[in-house]
């Protein structure tokens, strides 16, 4: 841009400054304070001791906090799948030339992205509801009566449970940035591997993935960050139970500090969810960033 | 906006009978968007049924339909105070965002600065910090600066958490206007500020209208603040309202699925009447990030 255009130094800090200001104060000062937090013993009150790492030391030995960790993880493995793999596949198949009705189905299957997390919650707790949940009713009216069961009551698969609700209604955002990836590819490219007789899967699995790798990459990374701070479904869906079975990372700091009162213990998971998350984040980048490269070099 | 791009080959020859591959393919797709609508549709005409209609058949449809329902949800719930704590706190907090987006956005893709590339890179780190994890700290700061309870509280963190995005959006969007309007503005003798508000902002308004809708969604939308920032019950939004709704009714199923219609009318209403314009903002939102 021109010299003449360039606006003060005094006046580029005045715009710049009021967004800097509130992002700070709600990123950055809080991460700081509950980095300080978590050195202390602390209940709300006055009374604040200072105990060094033994609320880290503490963590370290936390089955439920490791347990919740587990879950987040296992969450988005499922995320990854349901989410990435689906997305994936729809805006694939949204793309040839055999699907009917793009526009509905890009319209509708985004809908559910719209929807508020809590609400979301509600009707999957009314699908899987014991007495009058569209699941049991479903089994039942196609003879699977056995399979009837009160579905958040299992401990076991309880996790990929709450898991569908997340996946419902994020796939048709997946779906829409897959198709936003997919429609960059240099479509000359496409042509060609037509010619030379690529066609169907295997021109999917030849050409288009390994094209389509950024945008699979961007969006394995939004989904990883989605599920590792995952509370609002499981908050309002299941609570994190039975017991602690579907307790996420984030929902026990929130019990640790809002129905325990260990704000200092809950600073100091504060600061673990985030030291974690951004572990799994720079451990998946470099991940996937290194399979790009050596696909890349073959 | 719609998608040119087709994959599929150009010579292939039509056919009188439909290829099986063609018919697994539509059928699989129906299937998925079925799925997104009925769950919905279930809700709504179920929201309609007396407790003993619902409790006898799930899946039938109300043999009369019971719009009371919806008065008692109303009422139940305190709707109209909730909406409109929701509105209130909707409507200011996308103001800001959009403001300091298009500020922020502009200035990011037009000039050069120290600190440029530190300052992009700390906003989308907001993007992937795991905000939840911050609620207890944000609650502890809020409550030492007396700003927990208050009308104006959840604006703070609403505007704050939905920066990364909008600002991405405007920089992307305003380096796609050609510079030359902004040297024909400045040979006239316009000022900076005044290149960017009268003849740059005019332009932008598309890009900005996304970016207002996108995150009137997450704001209308939004639960964990709520419910860590308020105590008092008439600061209440709609999903926190909701909430305890549902735990204090949840035995009347019908008129729950009243209550949860309701509190997804707006965002129903401005999502199919807009939803060309959030579906390409979407996918231009993702081609950057």
């Amino acid at each position: 841009m021109g010299k003449a255009l360039r606006p003060k130094g005094w006046v580029l800090v005045a715009y710049l400054l009021p967004g800097l200001l509130i992002y700070s104060f709600v990123v950055l000062v809080p991460i700081l304070a509950a980095l300080r937090d978590s050195f202390y013993s602390w209940t709300g009150g006055p009374k604040k001791t200072y105990i060094g790492m033994g609320n880290y030391k503490e963590i370290l030995q936390d089955d439920v906090f490791w347990h919740s960790f587990l879950n987040n993880v296992l969450m988005t493995a499922y995320g990854l799948i349901g989410q990435v793999g689906f997305g994936f596949v729809f805006a694939l198949l949204l793309m040839s030339k055999m699907v009917k009705l793009k526009g509905l189905h890009r319209t509708m299957s985004y809908f559910p992205s719209t929807l508020a997390p809590v609400i979301i919650a509600f009707l999957w707790m009314l699908v899987y509801n014991y007495n009058y949940g569209l699941l049991n009713a479903g089994l039942t009216k196609l003879g699977l009566g056995a399979l009837v069961q009160s579905w958040l009551d299992l401990t076991g698969p309880i996790v990929l449970l709450a898991s569908i609700p997340l996946s419902w209604q994020n796939i048709g955002f997946f779906t829409l940035l897959m198709l936003a990836g997919l429609s960059s590819i240099n479509k000359e490219v496409l042509e060609v591997a037509q010619l030379d007789g690529a066609t169907g899967v295997r021109k999917a699995w030849y050409i288009i993935i390994p094209l389509a790798k950024p945008t699979l990459v961007v969006a394995s990374l939004l989904c990883i960050a989605n599920n590792m701070r995952g509370f609002e479904h499981i908050y309002a869906l299941t609570g994190g139970g039975p017991g602690n079975s579907s307790s996420v990372m984030a929902l026990y700091a929130y019990e640790t500090s809002f129905l325990r009162f260990r704000y200092g213990y809950g600073s100091a998971l504060a600061i673990a969810i985030i030291t974690l998350t951004m572990l799994m984040i720079l451990l998946s980048t470099l991940l996937l960033q290194r399979r790009n490269h050596s696909k890349g070099g073959a | 906006m719609e998608l040119q791009l087709e994959l599929q080959s150009q010579r292939s020859p039509r056919r009188f009978l439909p290829n099986p591959a063609k018919l697994a393919v539509n059928a699989l797709l129906l299937l998925f968007t079925a799925s997104c609508i009925i769950p919905l549709l279930w809700i709504g005409y179920s929201s309609l049924k007396t407790q003993a209609e619902f409790a006898n058949n799930i899946l039938s449809l109300p043999s009369a339909p019971q719009f009371s329902n919806y008065w008692e949800a109303i009422k139940l719930t305190n709707m109209l105070q909730l909406s409109w704590n929701s509105a209130r706190v909707t409507f200011l907090s996308v103001i800001g965002i959009t403001a300091i987006a298009y500020v922020t956005g502009y200035i990011t893709a037009r000039l050069d600065f120290k600190g440029k590339r530190a300052m992009i890179f700390y906003y989308l780190f907001g993007m992937l910090v795991p905000i939840h994890a911050l609620l207890v700290p944000i609650y502890l700061l809020f409550k030492n600066w007396g700003l927990a309870d208050q009308w104006y509280t959840l604006i703070i963190p609403y505007i704050a958490f939905n920066l990364s995005l909008p600002i991405m959006l405007v920089s992307s969007y305003v380096m796609g206007i050609p510079r030359e309007i902004e040297e024909a503005a400045a040979i006239d003798g316009l000022s900076f500020s005044g290149t960017m508000y009268r003849i740059i902002l005019p332009i932008a308004i598309p890009v900005l209208t996304t970016v207002a809708i996108l995150q009137f969604f997450s704001c209308w939308n939004e639960f964990s603040f709520a419910l860590v920032l308020l105590n008092d019950e008439s600061l209440r939004t709609v999903p926190l309202g909701m909430s305890y709704f549902k735990s204090q009714h949840s035995t009347n199923y019908p008129q729950l699925m009243a209550g949860m219609i309701l509190s997804m009318l707006p965002v129903t209403i401005i999502y199919f009447v807009f939803s060309s314009r959030i579906i390409a903002g979407v996918m231009a939102g993702s081609v950057k990030g």
